[in-house]
C-alpha cells in the first residue's frame, strides 16, 4: 500500500475521505466561536490581540489538526497492540506539547503543564484505549509527558525566538499527526468501519478546546513571571 | 472538480484570513518589566554568565542602600528571568540595559535563581 494510494483515498468515501472536511468544519466552529467570545467579552481586554492573537491562532490550528487524527481512530475503534500504542502515544503526546507550549507562554510553565497534561491525557487515554490497557497507558503517558514538555519549551524560549519555536513546533507535530493518518490507514486496510459519525462531534471538541483555551489564555490564572 | 481540493482552497483561506485577524496587528509578547522607582544613590551590580550559573554567583550588598541589578549580554534563555524569592523580587530582564532595583533591609544570606531555578547565586546583604 503506498503513500500515493492513500492521498488518492482522501477524495474516497472511506473515513480518510472525511479528514480534510473535519480540518474546515473544525477551523469554522473554533473561528466563529472566537469571533463570539471577542464581540461580547474579549473586545474590552486591553491589546487583545497583539498579546494574545498569535498563539491563539497557533491553537485554533492544532485542534484543527488534531481532530481529524481522532475521528479517524474513533471511526475503527479497533487497533493491534502496536498500533493502538502508537494512536495513544501520538495523540496524547502532540495535544499535550501543543496546547502546553501555548498556554505555557502566555500563563507561566504551570498553568502550561496543568493545561498541556489534562488535554494530552485525556485525548490519549480516550483514543489509546481502543487497543486496551497498553494503549489506554501510552496516552497516559505520553500526554502526561508533552504537557510538561510543551511549556517548559514556550519558558525557556521566552527570551528567544518563541514566536518561531511555536511555528516550527505547530509544524512538526503536523507532519507526526498527517503520519499517524497514514500508518491508521494502512494498519485498517483490511477492516471495516465500525463507527460512523457526523460532524458534531467535531464541532463540539472544537469549541471546547477553543473555550478553554482562549479562557485560560486570558483570564486564567497566571505564574508569578507572567502576571 | 476534487474534493480535496474544494477542501484544500477552504483550508487555506481559513488560515490566510484568520491568520490576518489575529497575527497582522501582533507585537512582541516579551514585555520589559523594570521596576525604576529609585533613580537616587545605589550599589551597582552586573552579573554574567560562565560555566552555565550566573558569575559572579555570590554577590555583596549593604543593608538599607538600594542595589541595581543588571544582567550583561552573556546571561541568556530563562537566566534572564530573575529571582530572588526571600525579597519577592522576580522580573524579567531582556536587555543588559534592563535592571531591577530593591533595597534589602535585612543582613542575611539570599538565593538568587532564574525563574526555572537553573542558574544559582548567593546574595549576601551585610
Amino acid at each position: 500500500m503506498s503513500f500515493k494510494e492513500f492521498i488518492k483515498e482522501l477524495n474516497g468515501n472511506k473515513v480518510e475521505g472525511e479528514l480534510l472536511k473535519t480540518i474546515v468544519i473544525s477551523l469554522i466552529t473554533s473561528f466563529l466561536t472566537l469571533g463570539i467570545l471577542y464581540y461580547f467579552k474579549l473586545s474590552s481586554i486591553d491589546n487583545f490581540i497583539p498579546k494574545y492573537g498569535f498563539f491563539i491562532f497557533l491553537a485554533i490550528l492544532s485542534y484543527a489538526i488534531i481532530l481529524p487524527s481522532i475521528r479517524q481512530v474513533r471511526a475503527y475503534k479497533e487497533f493491534l497492540c502496536m498500533a493502538g500504542m502508537m494512536v495513544g502515544m501520538t495523540i496524547g503526546m502532540m495535544t499535550g506539547f501543543l496546547a502546553g507550549f501555548y498556554v505555557g507562554a502566555t500563563n507561566g510553565m504551570f498553568w502550561g503543564s496543568v493545561f498541556g497534561m489534562i488535554v494530552g491525557i485525556v485525548l490519549g487515554v480516550w483514543n489509546g484505549k481502543y487497543c486496551g490497557i497498553m494503549g489506554l497507558m501510552e496516552g497516559l503517558m505520553a500526554g502526561f509527558m508533552g504537557g510538561i514538555m510543551g511549556a517548559m519549551t514556550a519558558v525557556m524560549m521566552y527570551n528567544d525566538n518563541l514566536k518561531i519555536a511555536g511555528v516550527i513546533s505547530f509544524i512538526i507535530c503536523g507532519t507526526i499527526l498527517f503520519g499517524l493518518n497514514y500508518m491508521i490507514y494502512q494498519e485498517t486496510k483490511n477492516v471495516e468501519r465500525k463507527n460512523k459519525e457526523d460532524y458534531w462531534f467535531t464541532i463540539l471538541m472544537s469549541f471546547v478546546l477553543t473555550v478553554a483555551t482562549i479562557w485560560l489564555m486570558v483570564l486564567g490564572p497566571r505564574s508569578v513571571l507572567f502576571q | 472538480m476534487e474534493k480535496t481540493t474544494i477542501y484544500g482552497i477552504g483550508i487555506f483561506l481559513l488560515i490566510v484570513i484568520g491568520g490576518y485577524f489575529l497575527i497582522g496587528s501582533s507585537e512582541n509578547i516579551n514585555e520589559n518589566v523594570v521596576d525604576s522607582g529609585n533613580s537616587g544613590d545605589f550599589q551597582k551590580v552586573t552579573i554574567g554568565m560562565k560555566n552555565y550559573n550566573y558569575y559572579p554567583n555570590i554577590i555583596n550588598v549593604e543593608a538599607g542602600k538600594t542595589v541595581r541589578l543588571s544582567l550583561d549580554s552573556s546571561v541568556s534563555g530563562c537566566f534572564r528571568d530573575f529571582t530572588i524569592r526571600e525579597l519577592g523580587i522576580r522580573k524579567y530582564l531582556r536587555t543588559p540595559s534592563d535592571y531591577v532595583e530593591f533595597t534589602p533591609t535585612k543582613p542575611g544570606t539570599y538565593r538568587f535563581a532564574c525563574s526555572m531555578g537553573m542558574g544559582t547565586g548567593t546574595l549576601i546583604v551585610e
